[in-house]
């Protein structure tokens, strides 16, 4: 057994691995998030999650329902830290299957991963709490500053697979091409939304009469958003998973690549903004009450989407009490991932499962380095009329919803008493 | 009949309308503040369950009064109402607040439940309980002993329940000795392993500990009791499985260290009552702990630690005998460390108290000497030493850094080793990372030289921010710092200095941390430190190690050396652009660049986030530098905005040699600046490229005669111009600070001039009176005026909001116009500059007539200009959109900070009248469209208030409650 298994073995026992193999860890993670861009590039399928927020035994939980890493996928949307009473096993733990298990684990920063942030919500003390001293929270937040910053998610089905025991492609009772399944933690499903048939069209001109589309020209560079769309052949279009939400200095997702991200999550600027901002029912974008990043309404999430060839935005940030929420015309969806937030919300969690598409079909790389695919791309883009801002076919979408993990599974918290004291 | 039957807090008053329902209308009573209580009616009879509300305005006018009786069939309605009928009239409460609704219902249920029990028959003795509960007779609890835990346990929990119930149960467990009883309770309960007496045991401490009285805990604490309390909380039945070993852990009295010993006994006792609080609130109840338990813990804890600490530092023998332990070469090694660790927990208490009070212990602490101790501490084998002696300093340079400095001076003037050199030392061997870090965060601030400010003000420190630092130094710091550079910095930076040479660059991991440390700190000091730091910088060439660090196949030392330059860039100098451009740094980042470009990874964006600045912020001489040196490199990484755009700047400025602005300087030496800030307003904006970067500074270092390209004085500069203009036409102007509109048009004129008038230039160069060049004259000042001035600050905001939106759109234009690969588009730049050589005078009408015009004709070089005139326009348009947003998101922080403010339009009308003139441009309409909707924006805003307002107080009042949507967390909020 590495060493690497036996620290997820014992942090799986929400037990805390010593300070140096603290160190070690986040060496080693580091190595291979500088690897990685700034907009990680994940193929379906992925099991999407939200905010943690240390709730660890809830964590233990989610993997229950969700398949154990490495069997599934999956993508954190950051917050792993604050609030519960084990941020430290948790980002460890999750670090952990990051470094074991790379390609099968993708993190991302939220606003929690931040030095300011978790000296005043909980995760320094922690960490003092837990080893004395505050040099494991100093490793954790420098490998905060290498995190990326969001993800693309590729290859997403458009039809449900079959869930377990079941032969074929679900439908609804009506028969159905099923676009939202939600199943609870025991996998049964609870309910079936089918897909809008075509009437949507009418709906979406009406609804986007006076705003003239995006320029259909993008600058070359910016392949992924400008013609090439980038994920040609791809039925479901792509799927952004960032923590907060859209900034009004990110119009496309390659600006996002541009950003140097190695830093403390600044007050202001794109990064702060992917971070912190929300979803609104307002016009354009607004002030956000939580003093960083801006609230932005359905008509900036539809141009971003159309621009950038995406078909939903997945963020976490945003506490809802039914574990997801859509909003937008399914255009966004927030996913919470933590039970009984702070433990006495009384919420429910969720995870968000996206399908692989086994159609075959390409899926392309978007990424800076990508020379002339913009005129690669160019003989695509008659796709869209001129005039509509149609949005892409979304993903089928499976949510698991589940509930806190049991009190009796958890452990008692408390600070490790001072051996001698002076004072 | 009294008006005030029973004491009780105000706190207690629910405030309430009393309503009355008069002819099928409910009246209007009055409002008041309501309580329910029992309250004696006569002597001898039992009391009276009464809800009873005091008039608002007139204390002792009571509004109401009612007995609670069976039949008026009282009821709660929704969260804050409670109907009955009383005499045949029905009556209403309505509160303020649910929460008072619930109490008084609470009392009223519980009584009405009694009269229901007692008719059904049942035993009375809930109804006793509920009496004792609320009545001001005192009641007894049964004798603490096993036989009647359970009746203890039910008649606790009850009690606890209400306010008033709680007061009392608090006075019977004092009066009835109860927390004494519990040690010997436990012992027998032990005995007999009666599990179920222990959790029962275990429920009754918890809840008398969360009675939340300061006497009880007091109690619970006390040398006789502490241990029966804990022992009761050893067996928890929320873990029945478990138990924990607290009495083992607090009887151990060895624990407590004394190295000089504490003759007060009171401040001994206190000391050990503070060790257990915090073990009882950190360990013992840190699961069941409610916010008021926890904070009368925390006041506890706070007021003995003030006895404490004011004990220890007015009494000057203590710290006599203290501080001689490190001046007694004899004293022994434990018995130094564990004075440190003493004066450890005196700053970390410390840090808890009032600022003066801190103030007074650290100086009466560096007063004994305690910089020594820190001395001994940092130098001190031992790593958790150094860890206290670390945290030590850190909390005094958090408490006051200038407090730290002075210190530091005096050592220098008593010419002993001053503390910046042992934190030195330190951080260059240290090995445990922590310390390391705060090392580097000591060193920074110690060597500060102003306040520290907000960390995006320092990132881009406006020109004026800095002078003013620079006169405010003071002498004391200046000769700190001054110290510094002649004796340690050296010595700081070996680690880097020590790369010189080197090919193969090896690290152990533990080196590797070094340079970004030296990173953080040079950084800092390149912000602070002007020209000390500048020629530090060059004389050690760090510029240049900087880059080696980019070789090494570590990928964070590469990002190190990336950021070392940004921030040289970032400083907007025109002195590190030089030696940025003299010393061929951007090449191995180009390098890199290309190294990293297909793989999408953080070195990728590092790269890419320094040229895009580069680009942005115009840096002419890095464009410059970077087009002519790697031209190549660039056009492999043309497919992306940036690099395009450099090329293209470059092209559109290539082929005349001297700045127009050179001339006019020449021309009137009495005072150039003044006539030309006199001119140049005149202009109107004509500002869509941001080119105006650096011609404040240009001047400014021109006639200080600063700035020479290489290292030859000015005098010779205007041979090298000559020479360059001769042999190599292609080459650009020394000074080149002019501003596209001027390089492109009217700098066309300027130059071809000044490289046909020989004559001109030797003249110059000889020193003699400049001469006016006949032709580049009217030219230059066409220039000179279409350059309006602006604050490099300013501009920095407006290029970002859009000018490379518009920029974006002018390239795509003309791709769209000329269909050609960016090559060959450069070649065609080249190829219009030839042409507009030639119609020189039309289009300097053109600058001076027509702004617009002469734009799109400048940016879109390619003759298919319609289109891009066109988009010229639009672009141009585009700035009232900004306007609009602007002002929207003004009205909504009006709408939302005030609360209360009304929707109001008129601000907003002329930005959305102006954009919705032009509702063709596509990328301005969008955002109108946000504009166009400001009107009902506000409306909606206003339905809104009341919830917005709502969050907002609770986000400001509430800083640790948890909202749903985790409002508080403002990290402007945590600035402070």
């Amino acid at each position: 057994m590495s060493d690497l298994d036996r620290a997820i073995a014992q942090l799986r026992a929400c037990r805390p691995i010593p300070e140096s193999d603290v160190r070690e860890l986040c060496h080693k993670a580091r190595e291979i998030l500088i690897e990685e861009g700034n907009v990680v590039t994940v193929n379906a399928p992925v099991t999407i999650c939200g905010d943690i927020h240390g709730q660890f035994h809830d964590l233990m939980e989610l993997f229950r329902v969700g398949g154990d890493p490495p069997d599934t996928n999956y993508l954190f949307m950051g917050d792993f830290v604050d609030r519960g009473f084990y941020s430290l096993e948790t980002f460890l733990l999750l670090l952990c299957l990051k470094v074991r298990y790379p390609d099968r684990m993708t993190l991302i920063r939220g606003n929690h991963e931040s030095r300011q942030i978790t000296t005043v919500y909980g995760f320094y003390d922690e960490c003092y709490r837990k080893y004395g001293s505050a040099n494991v929270w100093r490793y954790c937040c420098d490998v905060f500053d290498y995190l990326a910053l969001g993800a693309i998610v590729l290859g997403a089905s458009n039809t449900i697979s079959p869930s377990a025991g079941e032969s074929s492609i679900p439908t609804t009772p009506e028969g159905d091409e099923v676009e939202i399944e939600v199943c609870n933690a025991q996998g049964e499903v609870m309910s079936r939304f089918p897909r809008p048939n075509n009437g949507a069209d009418s709906d979406v001109q009406s609804r986007t009469n006076g705003i003239p589309p995006p320029s259909n020209t993008g600058p070359p560079g910016s392949g992924a958003s400008g013609l090439s769309r980038g994920s040609v052949g791809n039925p479901a279009g792509a799927v952004l998973c960032v923590h907060g939400g859209l900034s009004p200095l990110i119009d496309k997702v390659d600006k996002i690549r541009l950003l140097d991200r190695k830093q403390e999550v600044p007050h202001e600027g794109a990064m702060c903004d992917l971070l912190w901002s929300d979803p609104d029912e307002i016009d354009g974008w607004g002030l956000s009450p939580r003093g960083a990043g801006f609230l932005f309404g359905a008509d900036i999430v539809k141009v971003f989407n159309h621009r950038n060839d995406l078909s939903l935005i997945a963020r976490a940030h945003q506490l809802v009490m039914e574990g997801f929420k859509e909003m937008f015309d399914a255009s966004i969806v927030t996913v919470w991932s933590a039970p009984n937030y702070c433990y006495r919300c009384g919420n429910v969690a969720a995870l968000l499962e996206l399908s692989e598409d086994d159609s075959g079909l390409g899926v392309l790389a978007r990424s800076n380095g990508d020379v002339n695919r913009s005129n690669g791309g160019a003989g695509s883009s008659g796709g869209l009329g001129e005039g509509e801002l149609q949005p892409m076919k979304g993903p089928a979408r499976r949510y698991r919803v589940f509930q806190a993990a049991p009190q009796d599974s958890r452990g008692m918290p408390a600070k490790k008493p001072v051996a001698d004291y002076f004072l | 009949m009294m008006a005030h039957p029973v004491p009780h807090h105000t706190t207690d008053k629910k405030r309430v309308k009393v309503y009355e329902l008069r002819n099928n209308d409910w009246f209007d009573r009055g409002t008041g503040f309501c309580t329910a209580q029992f309250v004696p009616v006569q002597e001898n009879q039992p009391k009276e369950p009464r809800v009873i509300v005091e008039s608002e305005d007139h204390p002792d006018r009571l509004l109401l009064e009612t007995k609670i009786v069976k039949d008026d069939g009282f009821q709660k309605q929704q969260d804050t109402l409670i109907v009955w009928t009383e005499n045949n009239v029905d009556m209403a409460l309505s509160f303020q607040e649910a929460e008072g609704c619930a109490m008084i219902w609470k009392f009223i249920d519980g009584v009405q439940q009694t009269f229901h029990n007692v008719l059904g028959g049942a035993d009375d003795s809930l109804s006793e309980d509920l009496t004792m509960d609320m009545s001001n007779s005192t009641f007894t609890l049964p004798p603490a002993d096993l036989a009647n835990l359970p009746d203890l346990e039910n008649i606790m929990r009850q009690m606890s329940n209400t306010a008033n119930g709680r007061e009392m149960l608090v006075k019977s467990i004092m009066e009835h000795d109860i927390i004494p009883s519990l040690g010997n309770l436990v012992e027998m309960a032990e005995d007999l392993e009666s599990l179920d007496d222990l959790f029962r045991l275990c429920n009754m401490t918890k809840t008398m500990l969360l009675l939340n009285d300061t006497a009880i805990i007091e109690k619970a604490v006390s040398d006789e009791c502490v241990l029966g309390v804990v022992g009761a909380l050893e067996y928890d039945p929320d873990f029945p499985k478990h138990k924990a070993n607290h009495r083992q852990w607090l009887s151990n009295q060895t624990r407590f260290k004394e190295v000089v010993k504490i003759e007060d006994d009171t401040i001994r006792r206190k000391i050990q009552q503070t060790f257990r609080l915090l073990y009882l609130k950190d360990v013992v109840l840190a699961r069941i702990l409610d916010d008021p338990t926890f904070s009368v813990l925390n006041s506890l804890i706070f007021f003995n630690q003030v006895d404490i600490i004011n004990h220890i530092q007015t009494n000057g023998g203590f710290l006599n005998d203290l501080f001689s332990i490190f001046a007694d070469p004899s004293a022994q090694h434990l018995r130094k460390k564990q004075a440190v660790t003493f004066l450890h927990d005196c700053c970390a208490i410390a840090k808890n108290l009032q600022p003066p009070a801190r103030q007074n212990l650290y100086t009466n602490f560096l007063g004994h000497g305690l910089v020594r101790v820190i001395n001994f501490g940092l130098c001190d084998h031992d790593v958790t030493v150094r860890v206290h002696a670390t945290d030590i300093l850190v909390a005094m340079i958090d408490h006051d850094p200038q407090m730290v400095r002075h210190t530091i001076y005096r050592q220098l003037q008593e010419r002993q080793k001053p503390l910046t050199d042992v934190i030195i030392d330190l951080l260059l061997v240290e090995v445990d990372l922590g310390v390391k870090s705060q090392m580097q965060d000591a060193l920074r601030i110690l060597l500060d030289v102003a306040p520290i400010m907000p960390p995006d003000a320092r990132e881009y420190p406006p020109n004026q921010q800095r002078l003013r630092q620079l006169q405010s130094i003071d002498p004391q710091q200046e000769l700190l710092i001054q110290h510094f550079y002649e004796n340690s910095a050296a010595r700081l930076f070996k680690p880097l200095l020590d790369l010189e040479g080197q090919t193969e660059l090896k690290f152990q991991p533990m080196q590797e941390y070094i340079f970004g440390y030296l990173n953080d700190i040079l950084c800092s000091f390149i912000r602070q430190h002007q020209h000390r730091a500048k020629y530090f910088l060059i004389t050690h060439s760090l510029a240049q190690r900087f880059v080696q660090l980019l070789s090494c196949k570590q990928k964070h030392l590469q990002l190190v050396a990336i950021r070392f330059i940004k921030q040289l860039v970032l400083m907007n100098d025109e002195f590190y652009m030089k030696h940025i451009a003299e010393k061929q740094i951007l090449g191995p980042i180009l390098d890199v660049l290309l190294r990293a470009i297909t793989r999408d990874n953080l070195l990728c964006s590092a790269c890419l986030d320094l040229f895009v600045l580069i680009n942005k912020e115009n840096v002419k001489d890095l464009i410059k530098h970077l087009v002519e040196n790697y031209r190549e490199k660039i056009m492999a990484l043309s497919h992306m905005d940036t690099f395009r755009e450099m090329v293209s700047r470059y092209d559109q400025t290539e082929g005349y040699t001297t700045n127009p602005e050179y001339f006019m300087d020449e021309d009137e030496d009495e005072g150039p600046t003044a006539a030309e800030s006199e001119r140049r307003p005149t202009r109107p904006t004509s500002g869509l490229m941001e080119e105006q970067l650096t011609v404040d500074q240009a001047q400014e270092e021109y006639w200080n005669g600063v700035s020479d390209e290489e290292d030859e004085g000015p005098q010779n500069d205007s041979h090298r111009t000559n020479g360059t203009a001769t042999t190599l036409p292609l080459l650009k102007p020394l000074v080149e600070y002019g501003s596209d509109e001027e390089d492109g048009v009217a700098g066309d004129e300027a130059t071809a001039p000044a490289k046909k008038d020989d004559e001109d230039n030797s003249a110059k160069s000889n020193g003699e009176p400049p001469v006016t060049p006949t032709k580049g004259g009217p030219a230059a000042a066409a220039a000179v005026v279409a350059t309006p001035p602006e604050r490099i600050s300013e501009k920095r905001r407006r290029e970002e909001d859009e000018d490379d939106d518009a920029f974006d759109k002018l390239l795509q234009s003309k791709r769209r116009g000329s269909n050609a690969s960016a090559a060959s588009a450069g070649a065609d730049i080249r190829k219009k500059m030839g042409i507009s050589e030639d119609d020189g005078p039309a289009a300097e009408g053109a600058t001076i007539e027509d702004n617009g015009t002469s734009t799109a004709d400048r940016t879109s070089p390619n003759p298919a200009s319609p289109l891009a005139a066109a988009t010229a326009v639009t672009t141009s348009l585009s700035t009232p959109k900004k306007i609009a947003f602007n002002i929207s998101s003004k009205v909504k922080s009006m709408l939302g900070g005030g609360g209360g403010g009304k929707p109001s339009e008129p601000e907003a009308d002329p930005g959305t009248t102006t954009t919705s003139a032009n509702d063709k441009a596509q990328e301005t309409s969008i955002t109108m469209g946000a504009t166009t909707a400001l009107g009902k924006e506000n409306v909606r805003i206003g339905q809104r208030e009341g919830e917005e307002e709502e969050k907002k107080e609770t986000s400001k009042s509430v800083v640790q409650e948890v909202e749903e949507e985790e409002e508080e967390e403002d990290p402007n909020a945590m600035k402070d």
